[in-house]
This record gives structure tokens, sequence and C-alpha cells, in this order.
């Protein structure tokens, strides 16, 4: 009798999480095909917009325009007219969804990989999973409703695919949708962060990068914080996120004895120089022991790193300087109407060691840096050289010219004076 | 000497050239306040024998592909000895014959020498303009660059506004659908073959003409041409003419040094145009009166009406020989007196107001 029960219990059990685990499959159509269902005809007539929107959102959103009706979500029966029987709770129906309820509602589908399969072969479902590891997730398991859910980021109905540049996750809308809770510092007060990562954000390069030159690569707030796992990164993985992007940096960074002296002290790796969301185009001029300088907030003036420091940017400095000197000169003769392709590769050449002088900080290596700078000051000087035989260039045509101006100001007066004289 | 003597005798025993020499040093320039009009054309066909000369030096090295056109001139210009020198002459003189050949035009019509009986002067010459600007239409596109690309397109654009025959002239003046090395070749080939073919031929017959009527004399000026001594053709009149050509050439010779024209950077067909794409200065007063237009007026489209007014009026000015018939008894009249004045006013304003960037 026992094990009937146990049994008994498995059975059901397993049926409950199978159909949990999909949709109704009357709510289900075929991929690729509008959803047609009951629901949509009728909330499109109400006139009460709250009951009405949701109605003319389902035209874009996708798992509309996949064959999945309201009832994939919503259940309750899509083929009746009669909205008691549609709407009906026995027949599984819920309006209306509590704020806890909602990932493991979305995640039914979502982490289903095999139903997943019949609209994408390569769609993740791994993203309920996630979210129970993030900080909205954890924060949400012990009751806090003012976390993010699903709908949070992606809405509730009309969804869109992240790809949909209208979509609230697309890369260039994620930062305002993470900024409405982000940004609101009153609400984030109550978990110990500041709220001013949005509008420290917006001051980064990563921004600049994202709405000015549209790059879609740079990285937005789930580039770093993960989308939906998010988790603000530990000190020890800051250098990982980072280096997604930047590898060069951090295998320099890692060679360097920063890496072991920051963990000993607890520190971010490159948050300590480039600060986290408002990470600021870097500056040669923040080498050094100054107040407004990065090195000092470790270091101490005569110190082996303030002496290392200081010869840096005092190779930088100069080459920097004769790379402002020589532009300026090959420009002026660009100018005076010379081709300059020749000191222009020249010029490119020292830019390109000049980027891998500043790469080569990472390191700390007085000696690399060194190296790149010598590469500059040489290409520098090539394109130097070739500006100066412009102009000497330059000066010998000018010459030729008064000369030829000369003679036709002589043939001329000639002509004239032989022409008075003619005519005298 | 004596050798230089038998070497004439023995041409003009062949040849019975006594006559032309006989014509040449009787031929005279009348003399009056406005004889300074008379070098235009000299100075207009100094500047063509430049083009001359230095097109055929630039031939030795140009190649008319749209993979080597920019690089060979770009080799002419830094590697090829006075290469920069030779386009830069080539260019800046293309652009002082249009110039002169204008200033030629304007006083040429002011001074009313289109009337009979040289109406076919008038012709040729307005002719050889119309040639003139194809020889700047169509060199502007040979060294491939950006800027040439672009206003290439854009012109022979305007071609397929031409009712019934605008997509086969757009096909034949681009080779193709698009602006490719098939239009530089053909743009090359109308450049150095068949424009300056036609030149030579319709050049020799201006010449001819003006030779055989001479120079004609206002009617407001004749008193004053008969009061005063004519000059002599031979040498009087060559020689001043040599001292205007060469200050031409110190003109060209200045600019090439001090203004030296500018290769820009090689045309991508698959880049989109970028912003201030204009053709020469000689189209712009077309091109930013086309740009005025709206896009209908009267339910004709903008251009082709445009287009259509500058047709007429290209007619109207062709005709003026016929069309002002006070001008065949020597009494212009005033109406085409106040064309000839509003014409000039229209295109030196469009003209330099566009180079102002007014039109922006």
């Amino acid at each position: 009798m026992t094990d009937r029960i146990l049994t008994a219990t498995v059975v059901l059990s397993l049926a409950a999480v199978a159909a949990f685990a999909a949709p109704p499959t009357s709510a289900v159509g075929t991929p690729g095909k509008h959803a047609e269902d009951s629901c949509v005809g009728c909330h499109s007539k109400l006139e009460d917009s709250r009951l009405r929107a949701p109605a003319e959102a389902a035209n874009s959103d996708v798992h509309h325009t996949q064959g999945v009706s309201c009832a994939g979500c919503h259940s309750g029966d899509p083929t009746s007219d009669d909205p008691a029987v549609a709407m009906d709770p026995k027949r599984g129906f819920v309006a209306k969804f509590t704020h806890k309820a909602i990932p493991e509602m979305c995640g039914s589908c979502h982490s289903n990989a095999a139903f997943m399969l019949r609209y994408s072969p390569n769609i993740p479902t791994d993203q309920l999973a996630q979210y129970r590891t993030s900080k909205h997730g954890q924060a949400l398991a012990t009751g806090d409703t003012n976390v993010a859910v699903c709908t949070s980021c992606h809405g509730a109905h009309g969804i869109l695919p992240p790809a949909d540049a209208r979509s609230p996750v697309y890369p260039t809308r994620i930062v305002e949708t993470c900024g409405h809770c982000h940004g609101n510092a009153a609400l984030m007060s109550r978990y110990g962060i500041k709220g001013n990562e949005i509008s420290e954000y917006k001051r980064s390069v990563h921004y600049a990068a994202l709405v000015t030159k549209n790059d879609l690569s740079a990285p937005t707030c789930k580039s770093c914080h993960g989308a939906h796992g998010a988790m603000p990164p530990g000190i020890s993985s800051v250098s990982n996120v980072c280096g997604t992007c930047h590898l060069s940096q951090r295998e320099r960074f890692d060679q360097s004895p920063h890496k072991d002296a920051f963990a000993a002290l607890q520190q971010p790796a490159c948050e300590s120089c480039h600060s986290n969301h408002a990470i600021l185009h870097p500056q040669d001029s923040w080498i050094g022991m100054d107040d407004k300088q990065v090195c000092g907030s470790c270091h101490s003036t005569g110190d082996a790193g303030a002496t290392a420091a200081a010869r840096i940017a005092s190779a930088l400095g100069k080459a920097s300087s004769a790379d402002v000197t020589t532009l300026a000169r090959v420009q002026r003769v660009e100018r005076a109407g010379m081709l300059m392709d020749e000191a222009s590769v020249k010029l490119e050449e020292a830019h390109q060691a000049f980027v891998m002088a500043q790469l080569e900080i990472h390191t700390t290596s007085v000696g690399r840096v060194e190296a790149q700078t010598k590469t500059v000051l040489g290409a520098l000087a090539a394109a130097d050289k070739l500006a100066a035989a412009s102009e000497t260039e330059i000066r010998y045509r000018r010459s030729g010219l008064f000369i030829s101006l000369a003679v036709i100001a002589l043939a001329m007066v000639l002509l004239i004076l032989k022409i008075r004289a003619m005519e005298r | 000497m004596r050798a230089l003597e038998k070497f004439w005798h023995a041409l003009d025993e062949r040849f019975d050239l006594a006559p032309l020499v006989e014509f040449a040093t009787h031929k005279e320039v009348p003399r009056h306040r406005h004889s300074w009009a008379y070098y235009f054309g000299g100075l207009t066909l100094f500047f063509f024998l430049v083009q001359i000369t230095t097109g055929i030096l630039l031939l030795l090295y140009y190649r008319p592909t749209s993979e080597a056109a920019f690089e060979s001139v770009q080799f002419i210009v830094t590697r090829v000895p006075f290469g920069w020198l030779v386009r830069s002459v080539h260019s800046w003189s293309a652009n002082l014959m249009i110039l002169s050949a204008f200033a030629h035009m304007f006083s040429v019509y002011f001074m009313g020498s289109y009337a009979k009986p040289r109406e076919l002067t008038w012709w040729s010459g307005f002719a050889l303009l119309a040639l003139a600007m194809g020889f700047g239409f169509s060199g502007y596109l040979l060294p491939w660059n950006e800027l040439a690309f672009f206003a290439t397109r854009i012109g022979t654009d305007m071609m397929s506004k031409v009712p019934f025959a605008g997509a086969w002239l757009l096909k034949f003046l681009r080779g193709g659908e698009e602006v490719t090395g098939a239009t530089l070749t053909r743009f090359f080939g109308f450049h150095v073959a068949v424009l300056p073919m036609i030149t030579a031929a319709l050049l020799s017959l201006h010449l001819a003409l003006i030779q055989r009527q001479g120079m004609h004399v206002p009617e407001s000026l004749e008193k004053e041409a008969k009061a005063r001594k004519p000059i002599r053709f031979v040498p009087n009149f060559m020689l001043r003419e040599g001292a205007v050509w060469l200050l031409g050439l110190a003109a060209l010779a200045a600019l090439a040094a001090f203004f030296p024209w500018e290769l820009g950077i090689k045309a991508d067909p698959f880049a989109s145009a970028p912003a201030g794409i204009h053709p020469e200065w000689y189209f712009l007063f077309m091109f930013e009166t086309l740009k005025l237009i709206p896009a209908h007026v009267l339910g004709i489209e903008g251009e082709l009406l445009g287009l259509g007014v500058f047709g007429l009026g290209g007619l109207v000015w062709f005709l003026v020989p016929v069309l002002d018939r006070g001008s065949r008894t020597g009494h212009r009249t005033r109406a085409f007196l106040v064309l000839g004045w509003f014409l000039l006013a229209y295109i030196v304003s469009f003209t330099l107001a566009s180079l102002a960037g007014v039109f922006k």
C-alpha cells in the first residue's frame, strides 16, 4: 500500500512538473504563426484602457507572433468566447501574477530546453537559474518585492526580442532600463547602493562609445554585472570583468607587481586607477604623485614606485610633446600643397607605438614603456625629416617661381618698350 | 640670311604664300577706348595651348582606370620631376581658360560683335565655350578623387532628367547604370580625343572667320576708331598680345606655386557622399539654381523645369544674332543689352554667393 501511495505521489508530482513546465497545449500555436485567441478579440474592444492595453500590445509581442497566446502565461481557455469559461480560475486562469511568481512563471517555458528548441536552436535556457543567483533573485527569495523580476526589464505585454532596437534591454536602452531603479537614490539607499551609478556611467568612455559612435559592443550595465545573474563583481574578479574586453591591459597587469600588491591590500585592480562606473578617457597626466594623480594613493614620494612613475611620465611626456610638434610641422607642409603620405605613415607608426607605450604602463616596467617611446621618437624623427625635406622643396619651388616671374616681367618690359619704340 | 631667303622663295614658289604675308602685313586692329576687349580671345587661346602642352605631358604618366588613376596622378605630383607643376598648371589653366572665355564672350556680346555678318563666329564661339565646359566636366573626374566622383554622379544624374533621351544619355555618359571605371575610361576618351578633335576643327573655323572678317567696331565707337590710327596686326598687335600672354603665364606660375591644386582622397564608390559636394565653379550658378527650385512646380519636376529653362536660355543666347533684329543694321535692341547685363549679374552673383557658402 505504501509503495502504491509512493508511486502515485511520484507520478502525480512528475505530471504537475510537466504541466507547469510548459504552457497548456491550447495556448501554443505553430512557431512563426501569430497566435489566435478569444482574449485579444474581447480585450481590444474593452473601454477600460488598462484592460485594453495588453490586447493592443499583443500584435508586436514576441510570444504572440510566435504562436503563444495570452493563455500561455495566464492559462484559462483561449478557445472560448465566453469570458466566464475563458477566464475560469478552475481552468488555471490567473489574472495578475504576484511579483514573486513572475520569474517562475516565465521560467516555466524559458527554462525548458526541449520547449524553447522549437523557437531557436541556440536560445539560452538558464535565465531562471541565473536569476536565482542574482542579487535580485536572492532578495526576492527573502520576500523583497522591490527588486527587479523579468517584467521589470523586459516589460509584461508587448515583449520584444532583445535584438529589437525598441526593446528596453537593447544595448542603447538598457542603461535607462536599469536606471529606473538604480537611478533612484532613495530606493537604492535601502540596499547600501549610492544610486549615482547611472549618472556616473553616463560620464564614461563606454557610454560615449555607445551613444555617440552607436557602438553596440560598448559595455553597458549587463556587460560587467551580468544580465539575469546581475551581481556586483567582487574585488578579486574586477580585472576579469574588465579583462574580457581589455585583454592586453589585463595580460600586462597580471605581469606587474601591482597584481599581488593589490590582492594583498584587498584593493580592486582596474578600478583603483580607472574608477568603476565613471571610466574616463585615461590621461598620461594621471601618472604621478600629485593630488590629482593616481600613484600617490598607494606610493610615497621617493619610493621605487614613485620613481618609476616619474620616469614613465617623463618618457610619455617627451614622446607626446614630440608628436605634437612633428604633427604640426607635417600638417603645415601639407597645407602648403605637399603630399605627405610617407610622413603620415611614420606618424601612424608613432601613434601605434605610443598606444603600445600607454599599454605598457600596466606592467609598471619603465624599460618596457621606454622601449616603446623610443620607437615613437624614431618614427617621429623620420616624419620630421620628411617634412624638412618638403619644406626645402617648397623653398626651391618658390625661388624658382620668383626667378620665372622675374624673367617673365623682364620679357614683358622689353616687349612694352619695343612696342612703344615702334609706335613712336 | 641668304639660305633663309632661299628657303622662303622655295616655299613661296610652291605654295604661293606671298598673298598671305601681304594680308598679314596689311591687317589692322581698330584702336578705341575698349580695344582691351580684343585680347580676351587670344588669352583664351593661350590657355588652351597651355592645356594641350601640359595635357600631353600628363598623358605620359596618367592611367585611366579606376584602380590606377588616382595613384598615377599621385605619382605625377610626388615623383615625376616637375610633375606637381605640370598638373597644377593644367588645373589652373583650365579654370583661367574658362574664365577668359566667359570674359571674351561677354565683351563680344556687349560690343554687339555677334551681329551680321559675324553670326557664324558667334555660333562657333558659343560651341567652343560649351566644349570648354565639356573639357572641364570630363577632366574633373580623371583624378578619380572623392569630390570629383560624387560631383560626376550628381552631374550625370541630372542628364537623366532630359525628356525621352534621359535614360539613354545617362547610360551613354556613365557607360552603365553607375559611375564606375567604365565612366572614367569614357570620360578620358572624351577629354583627350573626342573633344580636342572637335575643338581643333571649330577653333580653326573661328580663327579663320575672325581673320577674314576683321575686328568689329561697335557703332558707338566708330567715330573714335576712325579718328585714331589703327594698330598694325604684325607686329604691333602680336607683340601686345605677347605681353598679355606673358601676364597669363605669370598668373599661372604664381597660382601653381602658391596654391597647388589639391588631389583630395581617392574615390570610394561604396562610401556615402561626403558633405559639400559641388561641381567646378563655372557650373555653380546652374547647380545652386537647380537646388533652389522646389521639387515640383505646377506638377512639373523641379529639376526638369530648371534644365528646361537653362536649355531655353542657352538657345536664346545662341540665337541672339537672329533674334536681335536691330543688330543687323547696327542698331542693337535695348532688350538684348539688358538681357546681357542680367545674365552677367546672375552668373557672377550666384557663383560668388555659392563660393562664399551662402547656399549651405
